[in-house]
């Protein structure tokens, strides 16, 4: 296990490495906006640009980002969007917003959409399984910003049970902070409960009709005991990698629902920074996610080895 | 079952513990059903045992921004979302300010209200012209010699002004803020406005630029054989300058474009592109690579390699650019500003400026607080950045207010700053119009401001009281347009739809393999015909209401809202001279009319029987030139006349425009020769490459406009004229256009571009005679007759066909009113400055409580 892992891990940072400067060269291979001509604010820019090493080769660019990086954990300071600033604190500004929210999200959420699977599976074909599973395909097809708006409209607006926008400040776990982002919760929520309501009813479903509930049953366990202890434990084989998936998820913003909650995250920053060309802000956070997204595929991987012992990792037999 | 309450159990503990976490700081508290609600006055304010009854009312202005301010420093900001601190916040203010005249600030012959006072602010009084004294004492500063006023001035400062820290703002202040905006290691964003725009400080640009090379065009005035090879194998003028390739350099050859424009735009259908890379490798941050042996080979097959392009190497000058070296310099005795009293600057200019348009330089301010900005000064790589005013911590108020709050991409709040000297010095007052008594100004205690994206949002959250305005949406007029609560603000621009006539340029679409001439023509565009019919195709009015309700038909090209005098504050579009040449380029003849008014009234510059008309006339022409053919001799085009919209991003207003654009012309094209060919389609998104598309014809057509400064409509001709700017230029040379006028008697014909440098101030040969008809040197009347004339010639070219007036339309909160409800170019409605409250915060809590939390508009 620990050979596989330590496998794992060095293969990650070559992965790690190799998309780092895919995305370093091809951002930089991006024209740089257009500049209005004969204005003489542009010779600034394009001074600085010089100065950056913006107009230095790709290779010795990223050469000397690589330097910087591991020398001085430097990974540049904002060139455009947030002029000056340092890009490290300034994601780590706006990270606990987006992870908050999406925290949140998937409290409510994966218990929520699991109990309704499970429900749906234990009435297969009923009424209550035809409504359930309805009711999530239509919130599957419907565009979190929908509910979004819904929710404004009807919880903050008529109602007035909500601010329209999440509290400003800093005081991530405050009650009144902790309301403020109810409505984005909910809309985020949305789609997650779907999901794994529908998932794990496919799942539960399945697993129910095999033949070893039917001996489960046959040994005198009662039906919630062998759905508990056999069912809903070999499902989870499918569903668990799911819930880890969406927990290494919360520190991607929705760019949607940060932009209409007024939600200072990372959704917004990652997308503008493309846009904006601000790219030590682009490599910072793209980086930051490959990272993460790599992490959580090892994470997923040697999960399975605990939720289910026959799967073994890196065995070559 | 009980797993299940277990785990519900579980999270709500999750959620307790969260919330017992909360922060007890009063700043936290409250949601942003909250936000703004100030009605418990401070601490500082209020002690505990004030009779409730003393309690002072707080008025709190409620904003949101689409994009929140990240950087206002006065030397770096590059954004008018960063301007929001200054321009909204006050957290900083000019010299000088301009406000409304009223009885305690009265302008003879005006109205209250209805013209402009400028007033000292950090300055302590006027600007004392000294430059006779200056010119002798400091030769350094080259005043010119025949100069006897407007290049140099004494500026005595504020006694009083002070940093939100009490620091005292005095000459050293005003001298090292400037010695660190020009700073030419820190290459800083604002550094050209104070040698570039119109306050040019003597020696500014030399500092700036110090140990630097700038490049010029050398406008093909140096062929090889003038040049001589210096030492290092470049290559030099007789008399020393730098001689460059200008890759990326607008040059007068091309049309004010750069060679790397065309480059990028046409590739090796016009270039032997085979060096290409290697010489923008070794072209510098100016995008210049310097002329020697080794440059020159490279670059000559780039232009006489490829047949298509069609030079030769007697060409090859036409891209030389000279530069000129600016050595390093100490700004003592280089840069013409200096201190000459402890509250007292000199204020030395490289060219002259007087008057009103000296005060209103001076409006704004580039002083910076020394310790924090040293402190937020860092260097990585030899490039230097700073963190000054990008915090509440890195940020040092002087003006009404000061930053008290600031989350990024989140929130800002203001609160009065009590240092301020306006509070006390008896200055900041006004007669309101109104009710006839006199207020402090800045009646807002706190100003908060909030990013709110979207706009449903932000007319959910107005109609709660929570925002104290609302920018009215397309959708929205149908309710709102007749509301007392409405307010229109003209704008500058006016949108004109350019029509592509880059001859040339559609050749070459044309020959592409994959375009089908066949089935498509792009050349019929290129008709003055054409264009005059598409012209009279479309209804303005209409098309505004359609797509744009707050803006109105567009008729000239300089819009409403300029001013051509600012002492009396009268518009240029007000004049006779602009109706009748809008009435002259319409058909409309006066004399059918009361009056010149009426007549300009009686514009719709909407035909669509002239223009079946020209249709028909456009389809003869194009017929004979062979543009398009009618194969079945049915007397229909067997083409189709494909008109690509160049836009930057897509859009709805983007997909309405050009929805509302094909129906017309399917509409008035019925019964004529291209009925159902001329189809509009949207271009790629071309970012803000959509302007090079359009002047490099490889788009067809764009609603464009430009907004100049709305007290200068005379600076606007060189937009039209001037290929550096024009999107024309491409296939319209103003200088083969000739207009003669009639100026005190005599009769002068000039070319459009010498007209238009003549009128902004140029000295123009013409002959054995010269002429200029700058500011202060011809008489209003005649300027405003060039204007006109210069503008009617732009119109009669049918490049540019005028659409919209900019305008925005934006509902008001009814907690606030403007003391003026008339726009003024030059004050606007009197901003925050003069906002006056019909309700405190806690009045207005309670109002919006009465009406159910929800407001009629």
């Amino acid at each position: 296990m620990a050979k596989y892992v330590t496998q794992r891990i060095l293969l990650m940072l070559m992965t790690l490495l190799i998309i780092t400067c895919i995305c370093f060269v091809l951002i930089r291979m991006l024209p740089p906006a257009e500049l209005p001509l004969n204005d003489p604010h542009t010779q600034v820019i394009e001074a600085r640009r010089e100065a950056a090493g913006y107009n230095k080769p790709y290779m010795v660019q990223f050469g000397i980002f690589l330097k910087n990086v591991f020398t001085k954990w430097d990974w540049g300071v904002s060139d455009k969007l947030y002029f000056g600033q340092d890009v490290v604190k300034l994601f780590a500004t706006k990270l606990p917003a987006t992870v908050c929210v999406n925290l949140y999200s998937i409290l409510l959420s994966i218990p929520l959409g699991v109990a309704l699977g499970i429900w749906a599976a234990l009435k297969k074909n009923t009424w209550l399984d035809y409504t359930i599973s309805t009711l999530t395909m239509v919130v599957i097809s419907v565009p979190s910003f929908v509910f979004a708006f819904l929710i404004q409209y009807f919880l903050s607006y008529k109602l007035g049970w909500f601010p329209f926008l999440m509290k400003e400040g800093t005081d991530y776990f405050s009650w009144n902070m902790f309301v403020s982002m109810l409505p984005a919760v909910f809309s985020l929520s949305f789609g997650v409960v779907a999901s794994f309501t529908r998932t794990t009813r496919a799942e539960l479903t399945e697993v129910l009709t095999s033949e070893f509930m039917l001996l489960a049953r046959t040994k005198g366990l009662t039906k919630a005991q062998a759905t508990v202890r056999h069912a809903l434990k070999n499902c989870m084989v499918v569903v668990l990698p799911a819930i880890f998936g969406e927990f290494i998820g919360i520190m991607s913003g929705s760019l949607v629902i940060e932009k209409i909650f007024a939600i200072p995250g990372v959704g917004g920053l990652y997308l503008n920074a493309i846009n904006g060309r601000d790219y030590p802000i682009f490599i910072m956070v793209s980086c930051f996610y490959t990272a993460v997204s790599l992490l959580a595929g090892i994470v997923i991987d040697i999960s399975y080895g605990f939720i289910d012992p026959r799967i073994r990792m890196g065995s070559k037999k | 079952m009980k797993k299940t309450i277990a785990l519900l159990l579980a999270i709500f503990m999750i959620v307790a513990m969260f919330a017992g976490c909360a922060n007890t700081d009063e700043n936290s508290d409250g949601g942003n059903a909250d936000v703004g609600n100030t009605d418990q006055p401070d601490d500082s304010n209020t002690p505990d045992d004030t009779d409730p009854s003393d309690v002072k009312d707080t008025y709190t202005y409620q904003d949101s921004v689409v994009t929140m301010a990240t950087n206002w420093n006065p030397h770096t900001y590059q954004t008018t979302d960063d301007a929001y601190p200054s321009d909204i916040g006050r957290i900083r203010i000019g010299l000088y300010d301009i406000i409304f005249n009223d009885e305690l600030h009265p302008v003879e012959g005006k109205d209250p209200y209805t013209g402009y006072v400028v007033i000292p602010e950090m300055a302590a009084s006027e600007p004392v012209d000294v430059t006779e004294q200056v010119k002798a004492e400091h030769p350094e500063f080259n005043i010119p010699e025949s100069a006897t006023a407007g290049y140099a001035y004494t500026i005595d400062l504020n006694p009083n002004a002070c940093w939100e820290d009490g620091t005292p703002i005095n000459a050293d202040t005003y001298v090292y803020s400037m010695q660190r905006l020009l700073d030419p290691d820190l290459m800083n964003y604002r550094a050209a406005d104070y040698y570039a725009q119109q306050l040019s400080i003597a020696g500014a640009e030399a500092y700036a630029n110090g140990g630097h090379t700038a490049w010029a065009d050398a406008l093909g005035a140096y062929a090889l054989a003038d040049l001589v090879k210096g030492e290092d194998g470049n290559y030099y003028t007789a008399d020393g300058q730098a001689v460059g390739i200008g890759l990326k350099i607008a040059l007068d050859w091309l049309s004010g474009d750069t060679l790397q424009a065309y480059v990028d735009a046409y590739g090796a259908d016009y270039f032997d592109v085979t060096n290409w890379e290697t010489l923008t490798g070794m072209m510098d941050a100016k995008g210049v690579v310097r002329l020697n042996d080794e440059t020159l080979a490279l670059f000559t097959p780039v232009v006489t390699g490829n047949e298509a392009w069609g030079e030769t190497e007697a060409d090859l000058p036409n891209y030389f650019v000279t530069g000129t070296d600016y050595p390093v310099v100490e700004y003592d005795g280089t840069v013409g500003l200096y201190k000459s009293g402890d509250y007292q600057i000199t204020l030395v200019l490289a060219k002259s400026l007087a008057g009103f348009n000296l005060l209103y330089s001076l409006t704004s301010n580039w002083i910076v607080y020394e310790p924090y900005y040293e402190a937020c000064l860092s260097e990585s790589n030899g490039v230097w950045s700073s963190t000054y005013n990008t915090s509440v911590e890195t940020t040092m108020s002087y003006g009404p207010y000061k930053l008290t709050e600031y989350q990024t991409d989140k929130f800002m709040k203001f609160e009065k700053n009590e240092t301020w000297y306006g509070w006390t010095d008896g200055q900041h007052q006004y007669v309101d119009p109104t009710d006839g008594n006199t207020y402090d100004m800045y009646q807002t205690d706190v100003i908060e401001c909030e990013v709110v994206a979207e706009p449903e949002t932000r007319k959910l959250m107005f109609l709660k009281g929570e925002l104290m305005s609302y920018g009215l949406q397309a959708e929205d007029f149908a309710s709102y347009r007749n509301s007392d609560y409405v307010y229109f603000t003209p704008s500058e621009t006016i949108y004109f739809l350019i029509l592509n006539g880059y001859k040339d340029a559609i050749k070459g679409r044309e020959a592409a393999a994959d375009f089908d001439t066949s089935a498509y023509d792009l050349e019929t565009l290129t008709l003055k015909t054409f264009k005059q019919a598409m012209a009279v195709t479309y209804d303005k009015e209409l098309f505004c209401s359609t797509i744009s309700p707050a803006r109105s038909g567009g008729y000239g090209i300089i819009g409403n809202a300029y001013v051509y005098d600012v002492d009396t504050g009268s518009m240029y579009r007000d004049t006779d001279q602009a109706k009748q040449v809008l009435c002259d380029f319409y058909g409309v003849d006066v004399s059918q009319y009361a009056s010149l008014d009426e007549a300009v009234d009686s514009i719709t510059g909407y035909d669509p029987e002239a223009a079946k008309e020209l249709y028909a006339q456009a389809y003869q022409e194009a017929l004979d030139a062979g543009f398009i053919t009618d194969s079945n001799g049915d007397g229909i085009c067997d083409q189709t006349i494909q008109i690509e919209y160049a836009i930057s991003t897509d859009s709805d207003f983007m997909t309405q425009t050009l929805d509302y654009l094909n129906e017309k012309v399917a509409e008035v094209t019925v019964g004529t020769p291209f009925e159902g060919k001329i189809v509009f389609v949207k271009s790629a998104p071309y970012g803000n490459d959509w302007s090079n598309k359009i002047k490099a014809g490889l788009a067809d057509t764009v609603l464009a406009g430009w907004s100049g400064s709305s007290l200068d409509p005379f600076g606007l001709t060189d937009l039209y004229v001037n290929p550096e700017y024009q999107y024309d230029a491409g296939w319209f040379d103003a200088t083969t256009v000739n207009l003669t006028l009639t100026i005190d008697g005599e009769e002068i014909t000039m070319n459009l571009r010498q007209w238009s440098d003549a009128l902004n101030g140029a000295t123009v040969a013409v002959g054995d005679k010269e002429y200029c008809f700058g500011d202060g040197i011809a008489d209003v009347d005649t300027r405003l007759t060039i204007l006109a004339a210069i503008e009617g010639e732009i119109l009669q070219t049918y490049n540019y066909i005028p659409m919209m007036q900019d305008a925005s339309a934006a509902l008001l909160s009814q907690q606030v009113y403007y003391v003026v409800e008339e726009y003024n170019p030059i004050c606007g409605r009197g901003g925050i400055q003069y906002m006056r409250y019909n309700y405190s915060d806690a009045e207005w809590a309670e109002y919006i409580a009465e009406n159910g939390g929800e407001l009629q508009y």
